[in-house]
C-alpha cells in the first residue's frame, strides 16, 4: 500500500506516522519544513512570546509574592532567538520521528498529474514523480488578506510577520479579535505596545462561552488594549508617525493610529498549487470537500486539516490524519468533533468544550449551568492568578455534560476533564462524585459541577 | 397415575400449536416413544412421541389449535378415577381461552434470536437447572454441545458474558425511556444514541402494532393451491401474448344488442371454441405417453368468488349458438356464486379461459388448469393509436396472453392459434363459414 501525503504539518506528519505504523509504504512531501503552520508560524512560536510576556507581566508582581526584583527587563532579541531555538527543536524532533518510521520525505511542491501521480518540484528544479495508492491532503492554511485599500502598505502584516518582529513597535492595531489576535494582543500589550482591537463581530472570540471570553475582555480593558467590536474596517492610510486604520460602526467613522496594523481576520486553505483538476478532486472556494471519513470524491484521495476547513486547529488535523489512515487501512475510525477542545492562551486562560451556554439554548436543550469564580479558590490565590471563571453547561433533562468552558489559570490544561465527559456522555454526578485534589484549581471545576445543583459548598447560598 | 399430555414447545417462537391428527384412540395402549398425535406449525407436520406408557383414557383436543402446554389427553391406567384431572382441564381450558383472547392483541416480539424461528432448543436437563439457578433464559443461549444442544457450560457462560457499558447519559436516559439497555445489541458502549435510537425503533413498532394471523385454509382453497401447485410442477409452460383489434368485436356486440345481450367473454368462448377444432394439440390432454385429442371443447370459464375461484364448464360450446353459449355461463356463473353447481358441471373440461379486462389488467401469464395444456387470458380492451396505412388511429386494442404446456404445445403452434384467434376476433364474420 503506497500513501502520498502532501504538506507535513500536524495533520500530515501524524497521519504519515500512523500510516507508516500500519506498515504502508508513506511518502511525505514538505515544501518547507515539516511541522506546518504549528510548529514554525503558529501554536508553538506564539507560546513561547506568550510564556515570556506572562512571566513578564507577572515578574512585575513579583514582590507581592515575597521576591525583590530590580532591573527586570525584557529582552527582545533574546526572546526571538529562544523562540526560534525551540521550534527548530520541534522540528527536528518529527523530522526524526518521520526518519525512525521509514517516512520517506520529499522536499519540495507537490501536485496532481492524475489520480495515481503526484510530481514534486524539488527546490534544486529536478522533478520527482511520486506514485500512490491512496493520497492524502494535508496542505493546511494561510491568513486571509481582505482585498481594501491600503492592504499593502509596509506595516500592515500578519500574524506569520508579526512573530518575525525584530523590535517591539510602540503601538499596533490588530484586526480581528479571535483567537490569533487576541493572543497576539496579550502578547504585544504585555511588553509594552500600545494595543488597540478592531472587531467586526459583536464580541471578541466569538466561538467561545461569552461569560468565559468576557473574563479577557475585563483584563485587556484593564491593562490598557482598546476593544472596538462592531467596527468595519474600511482602509489603512499612511500617516506621519505611521498607519491609520479607519473604520466605520453604526455608521459613525473612527480611525485608529498605530505603528503596525496586524491583520488576524482568519486564515483560508492553501489549495491553488496543487492541480486538484488533474485528479478530479472538487472543491468548494479552495476547501477541499470531503465526507466523514475524509474522503474526497476521487475515492482513493482524502484531505484533512485546514484544507478540507472544518475546525482550524492543529489537534483537529492530527485526528483527522489518523481517520484518513484508518479508513484507508479498511478500519473503522471514530471522530467525535463533540470533543475538540478550544483553547486561547492569554492571562486568563480560556479553554472550552462541547457546548457554549448559547449554543446549548439555542438547540433547544433545558440548560442547566454551574458556575464558580476562581476568585475564591485556594490554589488560584496562591498563585496570584484569581481571574476567571469555570462553567459547566448541562442538560436537565438527564444531567449529561454538554460543555466545560474554563478561565484561569491552567484552564487549557484543565479542559480535558471536559472532554473525558463529553466523550463518555458523562452527566455532571459523575463529575460531582469524582474527588478532586486539594489544593488545586481543578477544586473550581469540582465546585462548578456542585453548582449545578446548588450544592457548591464555597458559595453563599 | 394418570396425567395430562400436553400440547408441546417446539421451538423459540412457539405458543400455539394445530392438533390435525391422533395416532391412537381413546382407550389404546400406548408405550413410551410411540407416536401418538401430529401437529401443525408454519408449514410443518410434527410428530408427537408419548413420553409415558399407558392407556389414552381421554382425547381432550382434536383438530384444534391450542396454545402451547395446554392439556389434549389424559393418559393413565385401564381403569384408574379420572374426573379429578377432567374437572381440572375443563377449568384450565376456559381459564387458557380467556388467557389467549386477552394475549391475542399484544404479542411481545420474540427476544433476540440466537437460532431460527421455530427451531427447537435443545438443552441438557442439568444445563436447564444451571439456567434456573444462574436466572438466565436459556432460549437467548447458544448451545455448542451436539447438534446445537445448549450445555451447563454455555449455560455459565451466558451468565458471565460482559455486558456492554453503558454511558451515565445513556444510562440516565434509558430509565427515563424505558428502555432496559440489556436489550440493545452492540459490542461497544452503549451511548445516547444507542438509547434514542431503541426507543425510536419501539415506539415504531408501537405504532405500527404488527399482528400476524392465522387460520386454517378452507377446502376451496386447499384445493386450489394443491392444483396450481401441481400445475407448475407438470407443465413447462410458455406465455405467449398478441395485440388484437377489438373494433370488429365490438361491432358484433353492438350489432347483437338490441336482440341479445352478449359479453365479450361470450363471444370469445364462441370464436376460441370454433377455432380450437383447427388447432386440436391445444384442446388435448396428455395421458401417460399418449396424447389424446378430441372433436369437441368443453371451454372452462374462470369465475373469482370471495373465498376463491371456481372454472364451470360449458360442455361441447363448439355446438352451441352464441345465445345458448351467453346463457349458460350466466347461469353457470350465478350458479358458482351461490354454491349450487353439480360436480359435473366442474369436470371435463379441454380448454379453460380466464378474463382478467374488467380490472384494467393488460397481461399476465395463468396457469393452466390440469389435465389441460393450454389456457387463455383475456385483458382489458383499451383505446391505442395504431398505425394503418401509415396513419395513426385510434383503435380499441386488446391483448390476448395464451399459456400453453410445451410438452404438446411447441411455440409455433401456439402462435398459429393465437394468430388464427387473431384473425378471427377481428373479422367475426368468419364464423358463418
Amino acid at each position: 500500500m503506497k500513501i502520498a501525503i502532501i504538506g507535513g504539518g500536524p495533520g500530515g506528519y501524524t497521519a504519515a506516522i500512523r500510516a507508516a505504523q500500519l506498515n504502508a509504504e508513506v511518502t511525505l512531501i514538505e515544501k518547507e519544513r515539516v511541522g506546518g503552520t504549528c510548529l514554525n508560524k503558529g501554536c508553538i512560536p506564539t507560546k513561547v512570546l506568550l510564556h515570556t510576556s506572562g512571566v513578564y507581566q507577572a515578574a512585575k508582581n513579583f514582590e507581592s509574592i515575597g521576591i525583590k526584583v530590580t532591573g527586570t527587563k525584557l529582552d527582545w532579541g533574546e526572546v526571538q532567538r529562544r523562540k526560534t531555538e525551540v521550534v527548530n527543536k520541534q522540528v527536528k524532533g518529527v523530522e526524526n520521528l518521520l526518519i525512525n518510521n521509514n517516512v520517506k520525505k520529499i522536499s519540495g511542491e507537490g501536485s496532481f498529474i492524475n489520480k495515481n501521480q503526484i510530481k514534486v518540484k524539488e527546490s534544486d528544479g529536478s522533478q520527482t514523480i511520486v506514485d500512490f495508492d491512496y493520497g492524502i491532503i494535508a496542505t493546511g492554511s494561510k491568513p486571509v488578506v481582505i482585498p481594501i485599500p491600503g492592504i499593502d502598505l509596509p506595516g500592515v502584516i500578519t500574524s506569520d510577520e508579526a512573530l518575525n518582529l525584530t523590535e517591539i513597535p510602540r503601538s499596533m492595531v490588530i484586526i480581528g479579535g479571535g483567537v490569533i489576535g487576541s493572543e497576539f494582543a496579550e502578547v504585544f500589550s504585555a511588553v509594552g505596545c500600545k494595543v488597540t482591537i478592531v472587531e467586526m463581530l459583536p464580541n471578541i472570540v466569538a466561538n467561545m462561552d461569552r461569560d468565559i471570553v468576557s473574563t479577557l475582555v475585563f483584563k485587556f480593558e484593564n491593562s490598557g488594549v482598546e476593544i472596538y467590536t462592531d467596527t468595519k474596517v474600511v482602509s489603512i492610510s499612511r500617516t506621519e508617525e505611521g498607519l491609520a486604520v479607519n473604520t466605520e460602526s453604526a455608521g459613525k467613522s473612527r480611525t485608529f493610529s498605530a505603528e503596525k496594523v496586524l491583520l488576524a481576520i482568519g486564515r483560508k486553505p492553501v489549495t491553488d498549487n496543487l492541480k486538484l483538476e488533474n485528479a478530479g478532486v472538487l472543491t468548494n472556494k479552495g476547501t477541499v470537500a470531503v465526507n466523514k471519513n475524509m474522503q474526497t470524491n476521487v475515492s482513493n484521495i482524502y484531505a484533512i486539516g485546514d484544507a478540507r476547513g472544518g475546525v482550524m486547529l492543529a489537534h483537529a488535523a492530527s485526528s483527522e490524519g489518523i481517520a484518513a489512515v484508518e479508513s484507508i487501512m479498511g478500519m473503522k475510525p471514530n471522530i467525535d468533533f463533540n470533543t475538540i477542545p478550544y483553547c486561547v492562551y492569554t492571562k486568563p486562560e480560556l479553554a472550552g468544550v462541547g457546548l457554549t451556554e448559547d449554543q446549548a439554548r439555542d438547540k433547544g436543550y433545558d440548560v442547566k449551568v454551574g458556575l464558580f469564580p476562581m476568585s475564591i479558590n485556594g490554589k488560584a490565590m496562591i498563585e496570584d492568578e484569581q481571574q476567571g471563571l469555570v462553567k459547566y453547561i448541562t442538560d436537565n433533562a438527564t444531567g449529561e455534560v454538554l460543555g466545560l468552558h474554563i478561565s484561569g489559570p491552567g484552564a487549557t490544561e484543565l479542559i480535558v476533564e471536559g472532554v473525558l465527559a463529553v466523550r463518555l456522555e458523562a452527566t455532571i454526578e459523575e463529575i460531582t462524585s469524582t474527588i478532586h485534589a486539594h489544593p488545586t484549581v481543578a477544586e473550581a471545576l469540582h465546585e462548578a459541577a456542585h453548582a449545578v445543583h446548588n450544592k457548591a459548598i464555597h458559595l453563599p447560598k | 397415575m394418570a396425567e395430562f399430555i400436553v400440547m408441546p414447545k417446539m421451538g423459540l417462537t412457539m405458543t400455539k400449536g394445530l392438533l390435525t391428527n391422533w395416532r391412537k384412540k381413546e382407550g389404546d395402549t400406548v408405550n413410551k416413544g410411540d407416536i401418538l398425535f401430529d401437529v401443525e406449525t408454519d408449514k410443518l407436520t410434527n410428530k408427537i412421541e408419548a413420553k409415558t406408557s399407558g392407556v389414552l383414557r381421554k382425547i381432550l383436543v382434536d383438530k384444534e389449535t391450542v396454545n402451547i402446554l395446554v392439556p389434549v389427553a389424559i393418559i393413565g391406567t385401564a381403569d384408574e378415577d379420572i374426573s379429578e384431572l377432567l374437572k381440572e382441564a375443563k377449568a384450565e381450558g376456559s381459564e387458557k381461552e380467556e388467557a389467549q383472547k386477552k394475549e391475542a392483541p399484544q404479542q411481545e416480539a420474540p427476544p433476540a434470536p440466537v437460532r431460527k424461528p421455530g427451531e427447537r432448543v435443545k438443552i441438557s436437563p442439568r444445563a436447564k437447572k444451571t439456567a434456573e439457578d444462574l436466572n438466565v433464559d436459556y432460549n437467548l443461549v447458544p448451545g455448542t454441545g451436539p447438534g446445537g444442544a445448549i450445555t451447563e457450560d454455555d449455560i455459565r457462560k451466558f451468565a458471565e458474558r460482559p455486558k456492554a457499558k453503558v454511558s451515565p447519559t445513556a444510562a440516565v436516559l434509558a430509565e427515563q425511556l424505558g428502555v432496559d439497555t440489556a436489550v440493545i445489541e452492540k459490542d461497544t458502549r452503549i451511548m445516547k444514541a444507542d438509547v434514542v435510537k431503541y426507543k425510536l425503533d419501539e415506539n415504531l413498532a408501537k405504532y405500527a402494532s404488527p399482528q400476524e394471523y392465522r387460520q386454517p385454509m378452507t377446502n376451496m382453497r386447499k384445493i386450489i393451491a394443491e392444483r396450481m401447485l401441481v400445475s407448475v410442477q407438470t407443465s413447462p409452460s410458455v406465455s405467449f401474448n398478441i395485440k388484437v383489434d377489438t373494433t370488429g368485436m365490438k361491432q358484433l356486440r353492438d350489432d347483437l344488442k338490441d336482440t341479445f345481450k352478449v359479453s365479450y367473454t361470450d363471444i370469445l368462448v364462441k370464436i376460441v371454441s370454433q377455432v380450437l377444432l383447427q388447432y386440436p394439440l391445444l384442446n388435448s390432454s396428455l395421458d401417460s405417453e399418449e396424447i389424446l385429442t378430441r372433436n369437441y371443447v368443453n371451454m372452462g370459464v374462470a369465475v373469482a368468488l370471495p373465498e376463491g375461484l371456481l372454472v364451470p364448464v360449458v360442455r361441447y360450446a363448439n355446438a352451441k349458438g352464441l345465445k345458448d353459449i351467453s346463457r349458460e355461463i350466466k347461469d353457470l356463473g350465478e350458479r358458482a356464486k351461490t354454491n349450487n353447481l353439480l360436480p359435473d358441471e366442474l369436470s371435463g373440461g379441454t380448454f379453460t379461459i380466464s378474463n382478467l379486462g374488467m380490472y384494467g389488467i393488460e397481461s399476465f401469464t395463468p396457469i393452466i388448469n390440469q389435465p389441460e395444456v393450454a389456457i387463455l387470458g383475456v385483458n382489458a380492451i383499451n383505446k391505442e393509436p395504431v398505425v394503418v396505412d401509415d396513419q395513426v388511429l385510434v383503435k380499441p386494442m386488446m391483448n390476448l396472453s395464451l399459456t400453453a404446456d410445451h410438452r404438446v404445445v411447441d411455440g409455433a403452434v401456439a402462435a398459429e392459434f393465437l394468430a388464427k384467434l387473431k384473425e378471427y376476433i377481428e373479422k367475426p364474420g368468419l364464423l358463418l363459414l
